[in-house]
């Protein structure tokens, strides 16, 4: 007991510094380049948190987290490119380029920016639910279904790819302007974009907080732990994987969103194999059992790519997969689990008794 | 009155092997009936049958009037059906309180647990259970670190915070002391005035200390049903069981 | 559609599905006797390219032979990295996952810092580059080749796993591995082996798509999903992973005789999965229990 780490309280109020920090920054940074670079790791930062609710919580890795960010974001992208559509262009060059005369059925409903903005999160949500309902209700778990999300994000990867007329194919979509909401235009190199990354952020944070705190969040870790032992005290473990796995999704798909308001792109690369495993590194190496630690480490390692990588990007890959595989061998809760061991010896040791007692029930049963 | 619990011709065959072959048995509400037979007699394998753990190849098992047979295993655990492993399962990477909060499984809609973050009635239930396993200086320490002992009282402890109406106890007071079995007998004795329970059991002698009824078991079928006495007075169990015990 | 297109479609199946076959061959062996999931196995195709290349271009070896000594020089990446890293995590069937993706960033990267990202070449012999011709239908005699490389592999492990001590040895330790250990079976030499044996498969596979397709770093990325879909698919048995290239592979050509390559791809994924749904445990389950 008295590990700060594992102190409700204390964990409220490091989140609460941290997202503070991160609110000020507009303030100080007066690039803005820079601050359209510094929202996008926002993005990463919601990645990573998914990925930390779903795998770190859950105990479910998902190598297809690029489904989800993927879908929302082709989502977002063609709700913009509509925006830009009128009544005597109703079709999107790309599409004619492709020698489409009519727009495609699924398009549609993107004319009106509220249907496509909850087609954008809808869409991605409900295909989780599908496929993670059919998956887990079959007891595919573990690297088995890890394995099947790779699957299933590499058939979307090759449907965008091979529908160009409809996707745009390799070319992928680039709205000519930025997002209209509610008669205004966001600049994606404003802090107005900016604000709306961070508060999406910080609202999944909290709600991916208050999940690992409540009720549901103490039976998905159960099922972690021990999967067949939970159904046997009455719950059904396909519905909590399901659940997690969904809300995991759709954190993702806002992301999605988020990406396409502030770069004015998609493309098959958003579903990339490589990028969704980098998602599951950034949470590996900050550290999946923290939600916290899991954004530092999307942010710890985007921000090195970004300035160290450019010049040296094929030797920085090399250390990264070096770094990755000595964090997997040697330190499985990533960095976050160095600051629980050296804030649990600050812990005991003015407890002497509690420490004694520690000391007794390791090696042998009392007695 | 029908039993609580009845086990309608059960068979069950893994391959060409029939390990289960034609059982019923039933169990009055209220009781405590052993289950006993040698090693490969067919009683892990009938409680893996009642909580749904494996289909059977035939028959049907009814809770409560209701057929549970082929059920999933959340669905028999919700009617009231808790279970303690013969191997002791707790979740070792949570806490021993967790553990208990967790099998505090009143509420088990995921939905709705998304937004629960206090559960009525727990931290008393929990004080109870907690004090009656002898784990109350252990709540915060991680289950994985307990000794065979206390983890067996923490399983037991996890069936008792589901508030079962019928608990299958797999070899209960394997690797306790001998104060430790005697008051495991005493809170059986005490769970019964509000469960029926099954208890596997190797050791005679507990067996004699708490059971109303015995049902011993050889090659999957019954051999024999009835009190303790009828039971070691009869010629057959003498010679597959008792016998057998004596003999080793 | 007529009878002809039909029988170059089966017979282009075959080719899909040897193909397949040579690239799942390997990560089979190591998930079926080790049940570790090599991420890696992609990245050991591409340096049984790699070493190929090197072997030709720089020793002047002949391609049949650059074969099978891509076979040792992979294999032996493999026994490397078995007692380097995979051996610590025999137990943490995740974290196999992930470590050894992490080797295969490692291994491309690294191969792309040596070799650069331009395409190699990989020449095959004259012979082979003709087409053969059925009837109705004609190949590519390189294919031919492949099918021949792969028929021959499939038989050598069979031979390996049913016929000899050593398979034996690598069944019971499947089965159990205490129980293995208590009747003196080394099951850390046994895993050992496998590892490096499908490391070596992988090999094989690399120098016979080097000469199908060019040579770059990135090639095994694209050989390891589809690879990994076959093990899953066929349960992680011998038997299972034959069946299961040999169906899909079918599928794929007639599937992509009525649309394209890459959507007939998208609907044999789709299948797949909703096959598992019915059939989680594969087309054969192995006898061993999970882990």
């Amino acid at each position: 007991m008295g590990n700060l780490y594992h102190n409700k309280t204390a964990q409220w109020l490091v989140y609460t510094a941290f997202f503070l920090g991160l609110a000020v920054i507009p303030s100080f940074v007066s690039d803005d380049f820079l601050l359209n670079q510094l929202a996008t790791y926002g993005v990463y930062g919601m990645l990573a948190l998914s990925i930390s609710l779903c795998w770190g919580f859950g105990g479910i890795l998902n190598l297809g987290q690029g489904i989800a960010f993927g879908l929302g974001a082709y989502g977002m992208a063609m709700t913009m490119q509509m925006q830009s559509q009128t009544e005597s262009n109703p079709i999107p060059p790309f599409m004619l380029n492709n020698s489409l005369d009519q727009l495609p059925w699924f398009w549609e409903p993107f004319s009106n920016t509220a249907a496509g903005l909850i087609l954008s999160i809808a869409v991605p949500t409900l295909f989780c639910a599908i496929f993670g309902g059919v998956m887990f209700r079959a007891r595919v778990s573990g690297p088995f279904f890890a394995i099947m999300t790779l699957a299933m994000l590499s058939a979307f990867y090759t449907i965008i790819l091979d529908r160009q007329p409809y996707t745009g194919g390799v070319n992928g979509i680039t709205p000519p302007s930025p997002l209209q909401l509610g008669g205004f235009e966001i600049d994606p190199y404003s802090s107005t974009a900016y604000w709306i990354v961070l508060a999406i952020l910080v609202t999944a944070t909290v709600v991916a907080k208050l999940i690992t705190q409540s009720s549901f969040g103490l039976v998905t870790q159960a099922i972690r732990d021990d999967a067949e032992r939970v159904r046997f005290l009455g719950y059904s473990v396909a519905g909590y994987e399901t659940a997690i796995y969904t809300i995991s999704g759709a954190i993702a798909a806002f992301a999605g969103c988020c990406l396409v308001m502030l770069v004015q792109y998609v493309s098959p690369a958003q579903l990339d194999v490589g990028f969704s495993l980098s998602m599951v590194i950034w949470a590996a190496i900050g550290g999946r059992l923290s939600l916290l630690g899991a954004m530092c480490g999307a942010f710890l390692i985007q921000g090195a790519q970004s300035y160290l990588g450019d010049a040296f990007l094929a030797t920085w890959l090399l250390i990264l997969g070096g770094f990755f595989i000595v964090v997997v061998r040697f330190l499985p809760n990533g960095l976050a689990s160095l600051l629980e061991s050296a804030l649990g010896l600050l812990a005991t040791k003015p407890k002497t008794p509690a420490a004694e007692t520690n000391g007794d029930a390791k090696p042998l049963p009392a007695e | 009155m029908p039993g609580l619990l009845e086990i309608k011709n059960l068979s069950k065959s893994f391959d060409a092997t029939k390990v289960i072959n034609d059982f019923s048995m039933e169990v009055t509400e209220g009781t405590l009936c052993c289950l006993v037979g040698p090693n490969g007699a067919g009683k892990t394998t009938t409680m893996d049958l009642v909580t749904g753990r494996i289909k059977p190849t035939s028959g049907a098992i009814l809770f409560a009037g209701e057929d549970i047979t082929a059920k999933h295993e959340h669905v028999i655990a919700r009617a009231g059906i808790g279970r303690k492993f013969q191997v002791p399962a707790v979740l070792k990477n949570l806490t021993v309180r967790q553990n208990l909060e967790v099998a505090y499984s009143r509420q088990t809609n995921p939905f709705w647990n998304l937004f629960k973050f206090h559960k009525a009635g727990l931290k008393e239930k929990l004080d109870e259970i907690a004090t009656l396993a002898g784990l109350t200086t252990r709540l915060g320490e991680q289950a994985g670190i307990l000794s065979h002992g206390e983890t067996q009282w923490l399983e037991i402890g996890m069936v008792l915070m589901q508030e079962p109406r019928l608990l299958l106890m797999d070899e209960p007071i394997a690797g306790m002391t001998e104060g430790e079995i005697e008051k495991t007998a005493r809170i059986f004795k005490d769970l019964q005035k509000t469960a029926t329970l099954i208890v596997v059991e190797h050791d005679m002698g507990f067996v004699r200390e708490i059971a109303d009824v015995v049902t011993v078991m050889h090659m999957g079928s019954m051999l024999a049903q009835g009190s303790l006495q009828e039971i070691e007075a009869n010629p057959r169990v003498r010679d597959v069981y008792l016998g057998e015990k004596e003999a080793a | 559609m007529d009878l002809g297109s039909l029988l170059n479609a089966l017979i282009l199946g075959l080719s899909i599905a040897s193909i397949w076959l040579i690239a799942a061959l390997g990560l089979t062996i190591i998930y079926g006797a080790a049940g570790v999931i090599n991420m890696a196995h992609g990245e050991f195709i591409m340096l049984g390219a790699y070493s190929s290349y090197m072997l030709q271009y720089y020793l002047g070896l002949p391609y049949l032979l650059c074969i099978p000594a891509s076979f040792v020089i992979v294999g032996a990446v493999g026994l490397a990295l078995e007692r380097g890293l995979i051996r610590y995590l025999y137990n943490r069937p995740l974290d196999t996952l992930l470590a050894t993706y992490g080797v295969s960033l490692v291994l491309m990267q690294g191969v792309r810092l040596i070799f650069g990202s331009d395409p190699k070449y990989l020449a095959a012999p004259e012979i082979f580059s003709s087409n053969i011709s059925l009837g109705f239908a004609s190949i590519s005699s390189f294919r031919v080749v492949i099918l021949l490389v792969t028929a021959l592999c499939v038989l050598g492990v069979w031979l390996l796993f049913y016929k000899t001590r050593f398979g034996v040895q690598v069944r019971a330790v499947m089965q159990n591995k205490e129980m293995a250990a208590s009747f003196g079976i080394n099951s850390s030499r046994v895993y050992m082996m496998t590892f490096a044996l499908g490391a070596g498969l992988a090999g094989v596979a690399g120098s016979l798509f080097g000469v199908l397709a060019i040579v770059l770093p990135t090639m095994g990325a694209s050989y390891v999903v589809q690879a990994f879909l076959m093990v899953v698919t066929g349960g992680g048995s011998l038997a299972g992973t034959v069946v299961a290239s040999g169906v899909t592979g079918e599928l794929q050509s007639i599937f992509a005789f009525f649309t394209n390559d890459t959507f007939a791809r998208f609907v044999i994924f789709v299948l797949i999965v909703v096959f598992l749904r019915f059939r989680p445990q594969g087309l054969f389950a192995q006898a061993g229990a999970r882990r």
